[in-house]
């Protein structure tokens, strides 16, 4: 029988191998990662401003791009990016929209007034509010204007620039959309309180819709079907225009200021603060991200999509044409399946110096003779040996795929940014920078000393204690029957536990509140989860008295194998009961200890579930775990290389802790071996 | 101290000594009972609650909560039954193909490891063990975005393919070492009468390590069971999601806020456990300690 202890020499050399691998993959991607992002090719054009841009509107067919900035000015260029007109108003612009055609322009401005534009970019027409005007609307194909203010409330205007109603809302507004024409038209308006709202002509409300956040942006369809949402938080909402309900989310990594959809709502564009704009599709999947130099303010789309407007606080507005911008997007792509070969090119390279290196090594040249005497008979052997190699090659295919290649991969992610395919961009130790000033992770560590601490007390007392009592029973059968009983939990899945201990934690109708109350003493009753102080101590508290059955059959199962001889010699010498335990049980049941203490550790530093059904990582920050935060910005934030930072660092702790486990306990082994 | 282990017979001392010695090692054992039982009654506290609420009405748990369930409701569990019986058929279709994918590879390979001698298998074999230093929390984002690649998502695969590859090293540890008991003489005997390499895998290897694959089938099925954070990432859609991220999905995708059904369908989710428990708890033990002490 093979077991760990005999094949300890051997693992410290792999423990080196290993580390001589990660880096020389991370050396070998960094180049190639390095050599392959240097051709970023231009497929866009640069409109500059005097100010932020913050502001932008498209035509249907992309001929005309409206900009209105910061600097009092409102731009109109073509698809180049030549300038058309110009229009200046007294202050700063904040909202413009142009109709489908471009021959209306309506402007919202900060000196407090609508204007509605001609063709040429002359006014027509402007209305005076009380407060700066933030933003505006006018709908595909005329007839009214609605524009929100600063003074809390929003206005709609008919074609001639007369107030038809206004409504005041009490709190900020600053999303407007139009869509239907004549009487049919509707206004879409989303507030800080979170609401969307549809209006009809007349003012009257059609149907209103609750996201969570601050409504900061909002986009419709001609015919009203869909709204996009952008929000504080964040989050891209796609509304159904039809029911209110909410179809999907997408989370970008800072609060979404502008965005645009087209004709078909097919295609989404989102700016973000986090100096972002993203193109997702009808279902809310990532296309493409434009990364910009600052905060992303303004966003347009044509109506077929093919071109996009995006408008940033470093007072530069982008056209992207993304016919061109598909072709680049092909190339990252050609370039990820480069890096990709060029990883396993290494890998393959370097598994062959290992090969070398343990050729050198006295085990390696043994084998090496054993096996043949020159490169020759090697591959004779190997041939005449073909049957062993077919019969492992589909765990080892398997293996690499599913395990090697991601460990790989996750260990040279974690140096970039990554959107898959979209692109991989290699960023050095940003991912881990970021890590450092991120509250979440910081919080997260000290939680998972404590969790580490508290999975490893709870696993070496009571099982043991339960082991040592079952094993002093005298009673054969009872012997039998207790071990068995206090295995019978494992039948309970794991999630089922905790979400059962859950049921317990209800602040209405959970057992511990409930028996509080019963005692007498409803004043102790406590949203247990809810309790910054509480909810670690609550989740720790969790599978009380703790006596896991792995342990205890570790632990039991040590016991019986320890020689009766050992005991009977020991009760001549006087050792009995806790001298006994001291001198004998525990130095003979060292090697499950270990066992446990490694096992324990490396699932401690992983915990998720335990807190992904309790508290999700609140209150604040109170529970997160470093996997928690590794799930949720990979899964919720797509930020899938700082997730692959993660998974190292924790893959660092782990080797560390079993490398110091080993080290630490090393005498015990050569003891039982 | 001496004489208490060692009483003489005759002596009447040495018998009041014995009675003594006796009579607190009676104390001793009714002592452990004592406390064996309270934490007995501790640990299963919880699972009788949950059975408890799992026959109540919404009605009875807020009005009568400390009352025993009065009609006691077994449509609960026929109510939770409609709701998980999906979710249980994707979890028993991708536990066992991906069980039974492991035997079958991890038995094939252990063969070639323990009864072949190859250049480079020990080389290889290490590089296989070492992937035990590999913790799934490392892999688990680049493996989702593999997944995705192969547009895998939503679908068996995502989770038979990985799942089978997971249980690769551990499966293969138990066979190798099982397999290198086993007699040359079997084999010998085999290839004189001109058996095949694979013929002889498949004839006497086989046949004669079904205890261990049994043992690795039952770690691997309540492994896999257990599953969470893999099918969380790679499956969304409710009608391939397994039972232990559907359990957790209850109130918000299909829409059940009585905590009656909730709770009946948690004790309907173990009942895959219990059986294999049942048939097999012996392998189990034998496997974690087994398999522990190995890796």
């Amino acid at each position: 029988m093979v077991s760990l202890m005999k094949i300890f020499p051997r693992w410290r050399r792999t423990f080196l191998l290993l580390t001589c691998l990660l880096l020389g993959v991370a050396l070998v991607a960094s180049l190639a990662a390095a050599s392959a992002s240097a051709q970023t090719g231009g497929i866009s054009t640069e409109v500059v401003t005097g100010g932020w841009v913050q502001a932008a509107s498209v035509t249907a067919n992309g001929s005309h791009i409206v900009i209105g900035a910061r600097d009092n000015i409102v731009r109109v260029v073509d698809a180049a990016g030549q300038p058309l007109w110009e229009f200046t108003a007294a202050n700063s612009i904040l909202g413009v929209d142009t109709t489908s055609d471009g021959a209306w322009t309506v402007v919202a401005s900060e000196d407090r007034n609508v204007y509605l534009l001609d063709a040429g970019g002359a006014a027509q027409w402007q209305y005076r509010a009380g407060q700066a005007m933030n933003g505006s609307q006018y709908p595909a194909y005329g007839s009214i204007v609605a524009a929100t203010s600063d003074d809390r409330s929003f206005y709609v205007l008919d074609g001639s620039g007369n107030l038809v109603w206004r409504e005041v809302l009490g709190i900020d507004v600053r999303a407007v959309a139009i869509y239907g024409t004549g009487e049919r038209a509707r206004v879409v308006t989303g507030s800080d309180d979170g609401y969307v709202t549809i209006y009809n002509r007349d003012g009257g409300t059609l149907l209103t819709s609750r996201l969570d956040y601050d409504v900061q942006s909002l986009a419709v369809t001609a015919n009203g079907r869909w709204i996009v949402a952008g929000t504080s938080d964040g989050l891209v909402s796609l509304v159904d225009g039809s029911n209110g309900r909410v179809v999907w989310g997408y989370k970008a990594g800072g609060e979404v200021t502008s965005v645009a959809m087209t004709a078909d709502a097919k295609t989404i564009l989102a700016g973000s603060r986090d100096k972002k704009a993203y193109l997702l599709d009808g279902d809310g999947k990532l296309l493409q991200t434009f990364p910009m130099q600052s905060e992303v303010l303004a966003t347009a789309i044509s109506g077929d999509g093919a071109v996009l407007v995006i408008g940033s606080a470093n007072n530069r507005a982008v056209l992207i044409d993304r016919h061109a911008a598909e072709a680049s997007h092909t190339q990252a792509q050609a370039r990820g399946r480069l890096i990709n070969s060029i990883l396993l090119a290494s890998l393959i390279v370097i598994i062959a110096a290992a090969v070398v290196y343990l050729h050198r090594t006295p085990t390696g040249r043994r084998v090496w003779r054993q096996g043949t005497v020159r490169p020759r008979g090697l591959l004779r052997s190997m041939w005449r040996e073909r049957i062993a190699y077919l019969m492992i090659f589909p765990t080892l295919a398997l293996l690499l795929t599913f395990n090697y290649y991601p460990a790989f991969s996750g260990l040279f992610h974690a140096f970039t940014e990554w959107s898959p395919g979209v692109r991989t961009e290699w960023v050095g130790f940003a991912n881990f920078k970021f890590l450092l000033t991120d509250r979440f992770f910081l919080s997260s560590f000290r939680n998972t000393v404590i969790l580490v601490i508290v999975a490893i007390l709870k696993t070496l007392t009571m099982p043991l204690l339960v082991a040592e009592l079952i094993f002093a029973i005298r009673h054969n059968k009872a012997r039998y029957w207790l071990r068995t009983l206090f295995i019978v939990p494992l039948i309970l899945p794991l999630v089922v536990e905790i979400l059962l201990w859950n049921n317990m934690y209800d602040p209405t109708i959970g057992l511990f509140n409930q028996t509080l109350i019963a005692l007498g003493r409803a004043d102790w009753t406590r949203a247990w989860y809810g309790d910054e102080r509480l909810a670690l101590g609550s989740i720790i508290f969790i599978g009380f008295p703790w006596v896991s059955a792995f342990a205890l059959l570790v632990f039991y199962g040590g016991l019986i194998s320890i020689s009766e001889e050992i005991f009977d010699a020991s009760k001549v010498d006087g050792a009995s009961g806790f001298r006994r335990f001291l001198h004998i049980d525990l130095p003979m049941l060292i090697g499950q200890i270990k066992l446990l203490l490694i096992l324990n550790f490396i699932n401690a530093v992983q915990t998720f579930e335990l807190i992904y059904l309790t508290t999700g990582g609140g209150p604040g920050s109170a529970t997160y775990t470093p996997a928690l935060e590794l799930y949720y910005q990979a899964m919720r934030m797509h930020k899938m290389g700082v997730a692959s930072a993660i998974g190292m660092v924790l893959f660092v702790i782990i080797m560390a802790g079993t490398i110091v486990n080993m080290r630490f306990m090393r005498s015990s082994i050569e003891y039982e071996a | 101290m001496d004489t208490a282990v060692a009483p003489t017979a005759g002596s009447a001392r040495h018998a009041r000594e014995d009675s003594r010695y006796r009579w607190r090692s009676a104390a001793s054992q009714g002592l452990i009972y004592a406390i064996l039982i309270l934490l007995l009654a501790l640990t299963f506290a919880p699972l009788i609650y949950l059975v408890i609420l799992s026959l109540k009405d919404n009605g009875q748990i807020y009005g009568r909560f400390w009352a025993l369930p009065n009609p006691v409701r077994w449509a609960n569990f026929a109510t939770a039954l409609q709701v998980i019986v999906r979710p249980m058929i994707n979890s028993i279709i991708t536990t066992v193909s991906s069980t039974a994918g492991t035997l079958l590879f991890a038995s094939m390979a252990g063969y070639a490891f323990a009864r072949r001698r190859f250049p480079g298998k020990e080389l290889i074999y290490t590089a296989i063990l070492a992937l035990l230093m590999i913790p799934p929390i490392l892999t688990l984002i680049p493996a989702y975005v593999l997944i995705y690649n192969f547009n895998m998502q939503n679908t068996y695969w995502a989770l038979i393919l990985p799942w089978m590859s997971g249980g690769q090293v551990f499966a293969l540890l138990l066979c190798r070492s099982f397999f290198a008991t086993l007699p040359e003489e079997f084999f010998d005997a085999a290839r004189i009468d001109g058996a095949s390499e694979f013929a002889s895998f498949i004839r006497i290897a086989m046949p004669l390590s079904i205890p261990i694959l049994v043992t690795v089938a039952v770690v691997r099925l309540v492994t896999t069971y257990n599953q969470f954070m893999w099918p969380l990432v790679v499956i969304s859609s409710p009608s391939r999601q397994v039972v232990a991220v559907a359990l957790t999905q209850f109130t918000s995708e299909i829409g059940i806020t009585d905590i009656g059904p909730q709770m009946a369908a948690y004790i309907l989710a173990s009942v895959p456990l219990i059986v294999i428990f049942s048939l097999g708890m012996k392998q189990y033990v034998q496997g974690i300690t087994a398999g522990g002490l190995k890796a």
